[in-house]
């Protein structure tokens, strides 16, 4: 009998764990729930994107003299000062977990929105739970263009997907071809192959075709690979004009490293986001990534412009240590799209927020993005993104398309491995 | 092997029937779901390993197959997944043949390598193979309403929830079958010596492809269910090794070999991993794997026979 | 694909099979001991990668000034892993050893995680860097030091294990241990020495591979599976085999990738491993 005692025992464990947590929820409280990967290789970006969440939070419900919504005075006044209070969860980067939690944040914590996910897979899967118990979803960063198109009603995206991201980098080399008289024939595509990686690729490849260029060489590989001798050779042998790749941080250094090694010079470099633009990049390649350009839809440098971006900066660091860098920083303007939207309904409600998502429209000067608005289409998807290039002159991203919004001259072609020495 | 009296084992029955009447919060539930499809998982690969002694590491192979199979036959033929469900077993048994038939001439360590080598083979096809989405993943189309036939329930979960039973129920009720078999004697035969077992007339390969057949059939079966509960899947979820080790372990912490074994392994190991996060996990110093590591190797040293081992110890005058 | 494309992946694989080959010599030599696979070698080269890191980083150790250090320090967390962890299943089954050097992988990869957080972190400006150039090839400094200093370690191991009194007392504790017992050989203290070099060889890889190669918690998984496939090509427990084993590895993956596809290259090394395992199971020099 002692085994079953040991079931038992263990089932009672299992339960009790599970159990229902108190009802926290007070009524000058709003609860959100946010969801990132917190370990595995992409925690630190989801660690980023927490402190970006923490710190819309802390402006909220402080008092700051900041020009974005809800800086001035403390609390939502929509709700009589109500606070706003996250609950963080880790998804591990698994859709079902990611589901799981969901479903707990929604049901337990009682919370009022549900926020984040940064992975296009979970971003869809915790969505769907959102719409089963109509709870309005926010979404900050995942890049799959599927997710707008599933027809969802509590669903909002505030960035550019993975059609706008690219986009921007053939309207900018038909630009740049027209402004210097040079002629692209050929585009390189290397990925890695994962979801996200294999998304940007695809969008790529059907652009190039409609933009006439030939994809003369495209390469998938393993975001975690210990060696890309093989990877670097074949783009070597293949030289396309123009090289797009979509890569993580890790593999992004490992990339500009076997470069180097190697000899190779792509003469056009114009990187899909991610880990070119995490700060992380540019600290371990330094001046090896001179003249890489990166898509990014948000820019430090333009904080001469927009003396917003360098007070959100500030405050930024001191949370944790590092620069505002793309994808925190959509998250923070994600998250205050979001307590823009509950502010404004004057209420809990779900159905309340969800409408004054719908009616949403903060303009460009509250904003840390270089967009025209946050405002929302039928679909959910923002309609304000606008995407920039950046490219790393003398070690620092600066933009440089827009032409309108550049901050620098482009930079081409990128100096050989021989003219850097 | 000495069985619960069967008077406990129907009480226990009767306990996880009645508890989605009881607690109606979809979270306990789901973390009921997620154990009984951990057991399951862990019962299959126990079959094989625990029964047969043949130790794969590449077992998310067939959950992977299983959960494609149903998911590309509903969603190019808009078949019902119960049909899916079936082909994808078929599929996987067929599969685990092919794999089975040269990899079954290795041994020990050597075979749980080949069976690692395996997964991540099929792992970095199936990233690439566009036929199925390749790294993109496969959203399963939302079928309205709620239906058995369409094995899909939006508003409440408690019809997953028996369908995860009941398969734990098929899961179980086959170990026990091969258990008291002659099939059951010969795999145990060439589990503890297999060279005595041929020398005794057994056909020590037919019977571990035997084995692996019946594994992998049941565990395609989870990876159908996994689809439709998710209605999310892509290779990162449902071919990685981490899965492979994750059934492994759940089986090895509960002890293999046995039929609770893999039950208690789940009871234990899943509100662990999900209590550990919830408490700690917000915090992105992962300090839940750290404690889970730590258990992990406790266990290991303290009861190597698993927890079952350990009540049947402590069970003892 | 030319020949110059294909004779610099030539040399680029087998520059990086080599340090393959030093990591998977650690995990061969603690199996011919003992018959245990230690799930947790990756984490191992982890932590010599992050210790390497911190040695430049704290106190402006060149990785391979701070090697002495890294081997030191793997040196004793292999005979701490033993004495805490492994002495106590020593007589369990395969499983429960799968099962707890598994955790302690865990334990470790999210230990390093709650320490150090999850950046990525390299050695900027090492004392070696740059590339040679020789007749249109390419082959980059820290990648040449790294293989020669593998090859060194794994001469010094080669002599030790055949050439000192104590390294025969390891062979003979491998071969037998009950004899060894009988021998006077201390089997207790060889397993413990085993892990210590064992863990000690995978520390020279970490600080090799630290002149180069960024670090992380979790970096140390796809070397290790790549070491698992070398180990079981060059055999089990023959650590000479191991080289080549190493080497085949670090070669077919580059070739894989040029020849047939990068996104494939994981499918080619795999596809080798199991046609070598059956064509002779015991792999290419098995020893049984």
């Amino acid at each position: 009998m002692n085994r079953l005692v040991v079931l038992v025992a263990a089932l009672v464990v299992a339960v009790g764990l599970a159990a229902p947590a108190p009802a926290r929820a007070q009524a000058r409280e709003v609860v959100i729930g946010v969801l990132y990967p917190l370990s595995g290789n992409a925690a630190q970006v989801g660690l980023d994107s927490v402190n970006a969440v923490k710190l819309a939070v802390e402006i909220v419900n402080g008092n700051y003299d900041l020009n974005v919504p809800l800086a001035r005075g403390e609390g939502l006044p929509g709700l009589g000062g109500a606070r706003i209070r996250v609950i963080v969860v880790d998804h591990q980067g698994k859709p079902d977990v990611g589901q799981g939690e969901a479903e707990r944040l929604i049901t337990q914590e009682k919370v009022h929105a549900l926020f984040g996910a940064y992975f296009s897979s979970v971003t869809g899967t915790a969505s769907q739970v959102a719409e089963r118990h109509g709870i309005p979803y926010v979404n900050a960063e995942s890049s799959s263009p599927a997710l707008t198109e599933r027809g969802f009603k509590w669903f909002f995206r505030t960035s550019p997907h993975d059609g706008h991201f690219s986009q921007v980098m053939f309207d900018f080399m038909r630009d740049l071809e027209k402004r210097r008289g040079v002629k692209f024939k050929t585009v390189g595509i290397m990925h890695e192959a994962t979801q996200f990686g294999s998304d940007s690729a695809k969008v790529q490849e059907e652009l190039a075709r409609k933009y006439g260029y030939e994809v003369a060489v495209k390469i998938a590989y393993r975001d975690k690979a210990t060696n890309l001798d093989a990877e670097v050779g074949r783009l070597k042998a293949a030289n396309p004009d123009v090289l797009l790749p979509s890569s993580y941080t890790n593999d992004a250094i490992l990339f500009v490293r076997t470069a180097k090694n190697l000899d190779y010079n792509p003469r056009l470099l114009i990187a899909q986001d991610a880990g070119w633009t995490d700060p992380t990049f540019l600290r371990e390649t330094g001046k090896d990534a001179e003249g890489h350009i990166t898509r990014a839809p948000f820019a430090l440098d333009m904080a001469a412009k927009k003396p917003l971006i360098r007070q959100v900066n500030e405050m930024f660091k001191k949370m944790g240590g590092r620069d505002l860098s793309d994808v925190p920083a959509r998250a923070f303007t994600g998250f205050l799209t979001l307590a823009d939207a509950i502010n404004r309904a004057k209420s809990t409600n779900p159905e309340e927020i969800r409408k004054a998502l719908v009616a949403t429209n903060i303009p460009a000067d509250q904003l840390i993005m270089p967009w025209t608005a946050v405002k929302f289409d039928d679909k959910g998807q923002n309609a304000g993104v606008r995407a920039i290039l950046q490219q790393a002159q003398k070690g620092q991203y600066v933009t440089i398309y827009p032409f309108e919004l550049a901050a620098a001259d482009v930079m081409y072609p990128m100096p050989t491995w021989k003219e850097r020495r | 092997m000495a069985r619960l009296p069967g008077l406990a084992a129907a009480a226990l029955l009767a306990a996880l029937l009645a508890f989605p009447l009881v607690v109606t919060l979809p979270f306990p539930r789901h973390v009921m779901i997620m154990i009984f499809l951990y057991a399951t998982l862990a019962q299959a690969w126990n079959l094989l390993a625990g029964y047969c002694g043949q130790i794969s590491l590449g077992h998310a192979v067939f959950f992977g197959t299983g959960a494609y199979t149903s998911s590309m036959l509903v969603k190019t033929l808009d078949l019902t997944p119960w049909a899916g469900m079936l082909a994808g077993a078929v599929l996987a048994a067929a599969l685990s043949q092919v794999i089975g038939y040269p990899v079954f001439r290795l041994q020990g360590h050597y075979f749980a390598i080949a069976t690692i080598a395996v997964g991540e083979i099929v792992y970095t096809l199936a990233l690439n193979w566009d036929l199925i989405g390749a790294a993109r993943g496969l959203y399963v189309p939302i079928k309205r309403p709620d239906s058995l036939s369409n094995f899909q329930f939006h508003e409440s979960k408690q019809a997953y929830y028996y369908i995860a039973l009941a398969l734990l129920l098929l899961a179980v009720a086959v170990t026990r079958r091969v258990e008291r078999s002659r099939t059951g004697f010969y795999f145990r035969a060439i589990r503890e010596d297999a060279l005595a077992a041929a020398s005794l007339g057994v056909a020590v390969t037919r019977y571990k492809l035997r084995a692996m057949a019946l594994s992998a059939a049941l565990t395609a079966l989870c990876g159908t269910f996994y689809a439709q509960y998710v209605l999310f899947i892509d290779p990162e979820s449902v071919f990685p090794l981490s899965l492979s080790i994750l059934i492994c372990l759940v089986a090895v912490l509960g002890g293999v070999g046995t039929v609770w074994g893999p039950l208690v392994g789940a009871a234990v190991l899943v509100p662990l991993g999900e209590g550990t996060r919830i408490l700690f996990g917000g915090t992105g110093k992962a300090l839940d794997l750290v404690v889970y590591g730590a258990l992990i190797m406790l266990v290991s040293v303290l009861q190597p026979a698993g927890l079952v081992g350990l009540a049947r110890r402590l069970g003892r005058p | 694909m030319t020949a110059e494309v294909l004779l610099q992946g030539l040399v680029g694989g087998l520059l990086m099979g080599l340090v393959y080959a030093l990591i998977a010599a650690g995990l061969s030599l603690i199996f011919g001991l003992m018959e245990i696979v230690n799930f947790a070698h990756g984490e191992f080269l982890m932590v010599a990668m992050f210790s390497t890191f911190w040695a430049w980083a704290v106190v402006g150790l060149d990785p391979l000034a701070a090697l002495p250090l890294t081997a030191a320090i793997l040196f004793l967390l292999g005979i701490a892993t033993y004495h805490g962890l492994i002495r106590w299943i020593l007589g369990g089954p395969m499983l429960a050893q799968i099962f707890a050097t598994f955790g302690l992988a865990v334990f470790l990869r999210s230990g390093a995680q709650a320490l150090w957080g999850v950046d990525f972190r390299l050695v900027k400006d090492p004392l070696v860097q740059g590339r040679l150039e020789l007749a249109g090839l390419f082959v980059g400094l820290p990648q040449l030091v790294a293989s020669a200093g593998a090859l060194a370690a794994f001469a010094a191991l080669y002599w030790f294990i055949t050439r000192t009194e104590t390294g025969l007392a390891l062979q003979a504790t491998a071969q037998d241990r009950q004899a060894a017992a009988l021998m006077g050989i201390d089997t207790q203290r060889m397993f413990a020495l085993g892990w210590g070099i064992g863990a000690a060889c995978v520390g020279v890889a970490g600080a090799l591979l630290g002149m180069f190669f960024y670090v992380f918690p979790d970096v140390g998984s796809t070397f290790a599976l790549l070491a698992y496939v070398a180990v079981a090509l060059g055999g089990f427990g023959n650590v000479p085999a191991t080289l080549l084993g190493g080497v085949v590895v670090g070669v077919v993956e580059v070739m894989g990738g040029l020849l047939i596809s990068p996104t494939l290259k994981a499918v080619v090394v795999f596809a080798m491993y199991l046609a070598v395992v059956l064509w002779r199971p015991q792999g290419l020099f098995g020893r049984f």
